[in-house]
């Protein structure tokens, strides 16, 4: 890799004020399993100067509960969240979202503040510097998404504007599910956003000071049926080309309650609102799951090459719903 | 301009690799290590470990698997610098170089031909041990489980599973 | 079935210590002192002409020691014919050379060639192969017309097989009960993807004499085949590291060799040049395209009266080796089917995108992959198995085919109807087959199919291996023999014929280093011929050892050398074990015996193998799993049977059954890039998904050497592809025209969206 200069940051104050002194030249590194490959293929068109290693950051990874929900620290490494009977107990969903996520190796090293922020995995935006210069799209300055109209298979099928990448962090599919909420430090003080709205089509809402410091999951923790769901071409390794979480609330067969949404569809995760309010005190048959399944799908638009992604989508839809 | 934070509070990095301590200057010459320098490159290139191998270079195969504080993790997206302090072992780190003696996954690993090229082989080694030491009674999925992140494409996998099960079965 | 000591029994590799051990030096592993790191300028165009090039600033970056651009490299040419210049005032596809840079280290190489400044004048692209042969089609070489390359490949002889015209089609059509017609496409490209990156380390010894360290599969030939290119009196030492997975991609190695050796002439010092694993996928080897329009005629029994259809080659930006390999995919199409009457017209066409190679399956797979789909038209028409179709086809012990030399040559092999016949009942075929489109099972949304797919290669007796055995007076021998070791165990195999005939234990036997300045003449282990050419000089020159070693025993024993055997490095009398000398006695202590052998050219040995295959098709989401593999051959007698399994098992890996489910290089048309030259966006089977995998091996004496083994190796993932998409055809009950059978097409089949298909029609 190109030189950089590396810093231990010891605590979130410094992390900030480094990256304030560095005036967006400089980058954090969690797990680095996103980062190292970003700098290595030289996607974009600036490369840091300085990397900050948060690691050293005492007192970022841990799960732990209160009386107001479960927090999770931003580095605390998949695996651990995995192996959390906490997580398991109470938010299997999550747990079962990270599972999904490429291979033990890699969930021994990521973070779930990196997997939520981690960059797109579009192949215009990930070509690699190397073989013939990166590729230009709106996200590096450029004036067009070359997806559009090119090699679409895996990209948005609705909600995308200009940038058409889709979200591919599972663990921000099931924290939407869960009500999820971000603890957010910056040099202007903390903030608090739901999980959805940390993502935009042109990227996440983190300013170039910032860094998500606790993931907040709510109670009441969910006494509903928890189900994730992810379609790849192989188990491990893939990104989602759909994937699903759905909480049921049951009663006698009647779905009281249901919270479905929808990932890898869009350039974040999506709610089915329109799903959900249809199943509202309603039988939970293999047809209404299906209906829900078409209302969930109702706007998608999908772009030349990925129409088969509305019909994976519905089937994951119908299949989380029935559990 | 230069920036105002602090400089790297030290100029020269130790790691413990195989139980062994190395001590590194840092910086960009010939012979030092590079704050970019991965760990992959560190082992290979400075201290001439070649056992870890880089296929992908990216984090997607697993070939360049070794263990840190007992955890399976890829040499190829870890920053040398970041492991300071770290226990790490490599396949060299296996059996005894004194006596010989090798660990009972390297010998199953012989006695059951689980590989073609060889290649993939020190990463796979690497995952099983990491795996074994956590969980010595793996059933067949949680072992294939724990190989997921490793490629193989002479398609040893079908013998890699005899190797393993070998091993389980042995201490099981 | 003889019971041998070595032959047929498991036997560790020689190799194993060191490779599970982590000790195994391959390429990237070496180095040299002040070795320079070799780095490469490539295209961002698909074709394009250099107008200007620049290279000052990139030579004024402390630690670059060299700039190449076309203007000053040496002339040397690689491709087939000779047309692949080192570097060109052309670029010919995304990721082409442009200008090699050799640094102190790999990162200032980096820095270089972002310095160095290049002018295009752009010109208008073509990737599919009937576009490219238009007339109005941009011209990728002057010399070659409609982008057609010349056919003929020398080193086959003066008549190569380059299209199979047989017979008399009118007669075939005369006789047929029906035609079928139909185009298929096997042109997904899948990248062989070996874990090893393509890499050599070269040095030069004044002007002439070149060192080559390389990941060559056939290191002896790059030796013979860069003098060749390289011309004049350049003397190449060729030493082939062991290679970390080749499949065929790393035979020539040309590509990789000369840039590093351009450098290395270029600084006067050793230059390094390994691919990292984007080059490797976007701008090295791939599998050839290939596309059919044929027309079959056929009889309700089974009966082919003519063939008759355009095979179309697709081999990128150049041909590596795609002559040879249609000429081997001419012949190996008669070992399947027995036709009288032929035209099938094969085309290598080039286009730009990253240049085809030699890939296991060397143009059978890919011919049959598109072949084999036509023919089932044909079969599904007069409702037959298709088993029982390849077991009437399939070459018999007596019969005849045109060979990659264009000569007719009768098969002296086996009848491998038994071998079918037990291929099927492993797999359960009578039970799990249930017609033309029809699916085994249907549960729910999940519809189970059955497919099957057949393949046999004559050159398992291809071109000549030689190989000398030196026996020492402690016992001990040695094999002197280019063979490199790329994962078939074949390097050990070897040891075990030779322990075999001089009943020394294992490790007494040794090979020399896969270096071409010790060494006779070696082919290379392609082809399968391992067991059977490079076993063969091996066995022969084991033998020779043995004969001399006797003649210098006998008058110590007082006998004749005819009366003399030998175990554990003792010479002993037949029938009178305990008289018995060391070799010593005969040889004294300075004293060796060296035996030769070699191997001759034969294709009338050729192997076989059938794949059955077990899917089932989610019909709401469109994916395909692989539930189980049977593969069925006879190997005359296995040599190591660990070995052999995992050749077999590799039926999956190397571009082979995984091509027709997911395995794809993506190529945007508009802007003439892979989109996925990586590992998470090119697909490869991992071992979370591992179908149930059984093979069924039989074991009838081939006249092949005294071991009466065949090798099979080579062959194994090629019935794979056609066998997945015939099984997927049932599941559904919908034909499919081309590869891979992704969810997209699944769906679009089933009717559930609308695509575009590319590539085939019905």
């Amino acid at each position: 890799m190109k030189a950089f200069t590396h810093v231990n940051a010891r605590s979130v104050d410094e992390a900030i004020q480094l990256l304030v002194q560095s005036k967006g030249r400089a980058k954090l590194n969690a797990g680095g399993t996103d980062l190292l490959g970003v700098l290595k293929d030289r996607i974009l068109p600036d490369y840091p100067e300085t990397i900050i290693n948060i690691k050293t950051i005492p007192g970022l990874s841990s799960i732990e509960v209160d009386e107001e929900g479960i927090n999770i620290g931003a580095l605390t490494p998949l695996v651990d969240i995995i192996s959390s009977s906490l997580v398991k107990k109470n938010i299997s969903l999550l747990r079962e979202a990270a599972l999904t996520v490429a291979s033990p190796q890699i969930r021994n090293m990521a973070t779930i503040g990196g997997n939520l922020s981690q960059d797109i995995r579009c192949w215009y935006y990930r070509y690699p510097d190397e073989i013939g210069g990166r590729i230009k799209c709106f996200r590096k300055g450029g004036k067009t998404c070359p997806a559009v109209s090119g090699e679409n298979r895996y990209h948005a099928i609705m909600e995308a504007k200009k940038c058409f990448a889709v979200c591919p962090s599972d663990t921000a599919v099931a924290l939407t599910a869960l009500g999820a909420t971000l603890n957010i430090a910056g040099s202007n003080g903390t903030r608090t956003l739901l999980v959805e709205d940390f993502f935009t089509p042109m990227g996440n809402v983190l300013t170039s000071d910032e860094m998500i410091t606790v993931i907040h999951i709510p109670k009441p923790l969910h006494t509903a049926r928890q189900t994730f769901l992810k379609f790849t071409l192989r188990k491990p390794i893939d990104f989602a080309i759909v994937s699903a979480a759905a909480l049921i609330t049951l009663e006698e067969g009647v779905c009281n309650d249901s919270c479905i949404v929808l990932g890898a569809v869009a350039p974040l995760p999506v709610r089915a609102f329109k799903a959900e309010e249809f199943l509202r005190g309603k039988e939970l048959s293999e047809e209404n799951a299906a209906e829900a399944a078409g209302l969930a799908l109702a706007g998608a638009k999908p772009l030349s090459k990925n129409a088969y992604k509305v019909e994976i989508a519905k089937t994951l839809v119908k299949r989380s719903v029935m559990g | 301009m230069e920036p105002t934070y602090q400089k790297e509070s030290h100029s020269t990095l130790t790691l413990s690799i195989n139980g062994d301590t190395h001590l590194f200057a840092l910086g960009e010459g010939c012979h030092e290590v590079s704050p970019a320098h991965t760990l992959a490159f560190t082992l290979r290139e400075r201290l001439g470990l070649t056992g870890t191998k880089i296929s992908c270079d990216h984090g997607a195969c697993g070939c360049c698997t070794v263990m840190m504080d007992g955890k399976a993790v890829l040499s190829c997206m870890l920053l040398t610098i970041e492991c300071e302090g770290k226990v790490i072992s490599t396949i060299e780190g296996l059996g005894d170089p004194v006596t010989g003696s090798l660990d009972p996954i390297q010998q199953s690993f012989i006695d059951h031909t689980a590989f073609q090229c060889g290649f993939c082989t020190p990463g796979i080694i690497m995952s099983t041990k990491a795996l074994l030491a956590e969980n010595p009674s793996p059933t067949r999925g949680e072992v294939q489980d724990a190989l997921s992140g490793n490629f193989c494409r002479c398609n040893s996998h079908y013998h890699v599973m005899d190797a393993v099960m070998a091993v389980v079965r042995k201490d099981g | 079935m003889k019971d041998y000591r070595f032959i047929g029994k498991s036997t560790p590799r020689k190799d194993a210590l060191d490779i599970v051990t982590g000790k195994t030096k391959f390429i990237n592993d070496l180095s040299v002192p002040n070795m320079l790191y070799a780095k490469v300028l490539r295209s961002p165009h698909p074709h394009a002409l250099i107008k200007s090039i620049d290279t000052s600033k990139a030579m004024n970056l402390p630690g670059v020691k060299a700039v190449l651009t076309y203007k000053d490299i040496p002339d040397w040419m690689g491709g087939l014919p000779q047309h692949v210049r080192v570097l060109d005032s052309k670029v010919r596809y995304v990721g082409d050379a442009v200008a090699l840079v050799a640094a102190e280290t790999e990162e200032i190489g980096e820095e270089a060639i972002r310095l160095i400044m290049v002018e295009y004048e752009l010109l208008p692209a073509v990737y599919d192969v009937e576009e490219a042969m238009r007339p109005e089609a941009p011209q990728l070489y002057e010399q070659f017309p409609g982008n057609v390359l010349p056919q003929g490949i020398r080193v086959f002889g003066s008549n190569p097989l380059q299209e199979l015209v047989i017979g008399d089609i009118d007669q075939g059509i005369a006789e047929a009960d029906f035609i079928i017609e139909g185009t298929y496409a096997y042109e997904n490209i899948p990248n062989p993807l070996p874990p090893e990156s393509p890499g050599a380390i070269v040095v030069w010894e004044g002007t002439d004499t070149l060192t080559v360290w390389s990941a060559s599969q056939g290191p002896h030939m790059l030796k013979v085949s860069l003098q060749n290119f390289m011309g004049g009196s350049t003397n190449v030492k060729s030493i082939g590291s062991p290679v970390g997975g080749s499949y065929g991609s790393k035979y020539m190695s040309w590509q990789y060799v000369f840039p590093a050796a351009a450098l290395a002439k270029a600084t006067g010092r050793p230059v390094k040049l390994c691919y990292g694993k984007a080059e490797h996928l976007a701008a090295f080897s791939v599998r050839i395209g290939s596309r059919i329009n044929g027309k079959v005629g056929m009889k309700m029994d089974g009966t082919v009266t003519f063939l008759e259809g355009d095979w179309l080659v697709n081999t990128g930006a150049f041909s590596e080796m795609a002559q040879g390999m249609i000429a081997v995919g001419c012949g190996e199409a008669q070992l399947m089917l027995k036709c009288a009457n032929w035209n099938l017209r094969p085309q290598v066409v080039c286009t730009n995108r990253t240049a085809s190679g030699q890939v296991r399956g060397f143009g059978g797979q890919e011919l049959k992959c598109a072949l084999i789909p036509i023919l089932t038209l044909g079969m599904e028409k007069a409702n037959l198995d298709p088993v029982d179709f390849f077991k009437r086809n399939y070459v018999k012990p007596g019969e005849g085919y045109y060979w990659r030399d264009g000569k007719w040559w009768v098969s002296k092999g086996v009848d491998f109807t038994k071998a079918i016949e037990e291929g099927a009942e492993t797999f359960g075929w009578q039970k799990k087959w249930k017609g033309w489109l029809k699916p085994t099972s249907v549960e729910g949304t999940k519809r189970r199919g059955v497919g099957v797919g057949v393949h046999g290669n004559a050159d398992v007796g291809e071109d000549v291996s030689e190989a000398f055995v030196r026996l020492d007076p402690d016992g001990k021998a040695t094999i002197y023999s280019g063979l490199a070791e790329h994962g078939t165990g074949q390097r050990s195999s070897i040891c075990k014929m030779v322990a075999e005939i001089l009943q020394l234990p294992l490790d007494r036997v040794s090979v020399t280093a896969s270096d071409s300045s010790i060494n006779p003449f070696e082919f290379g282990p392609v082809g399968s011929r391992g067991t059977y050419a490079i076993g063969s000089a091996v066995i022969a020159a084991a033998q020779d050892a043995k004969k001399q070693l006797f003649e210098l025993m006998a008058p110590k024993l007082n006998v004749t050398p005819e009366d003399l055997e030998t175990e554990e490095g003792m010479v002993y009398v037949k029938g009178k074990p305990e008289v018995r000398l060391p070799w010593i006695k005969g040889m004294r202590y300075h004293g060796t015996c060296l035996g030769r052998g070699s191997f001759k050219p034969d294709f009338t040995l050729p192997n076989f193998m059938m794949i059955f295959t077990e899917v089932e098709v989610d019909t709401e989401t469109g994916k395909v799993e692989l539930i189980s593999v049977v593969g069925t051959t006879d190997v005359g007698q296995i040599i190591d049977p660990l070995s052999l399994t995992n050749q077999l098992n590799g039926c999956l890996g190397s571009a082979g059954i995984d091509s027709a489910i997911f395995e794809e290089t993506v190529i945007d048309t508009r802007l003439g890039r892979i989109m996925n030259p990586n590992m998470i966006d090119y697909k490869w089977r991992t071992f979370t998904e591992l179908p149930k995998m059984e093979h069924a091996i039989l074991e009838t004496p081939f006249p092949s050497h005294q071991f009466h083994a065949i090798g099979v190796g080579e062959i194994a993932p090629s019935p794979g592809p056609s066998a997945i998409l015939m099984a997927v055809t049932n599941a559904i009950g919908v034909r499919i025209y081309d590869y891979p059978l992704t969810p997209d097409k699944i769906l679009s089949a089933l009717g559930k969206i609308d695509i575009v298909k590319k590539g085939g029609r019905g």
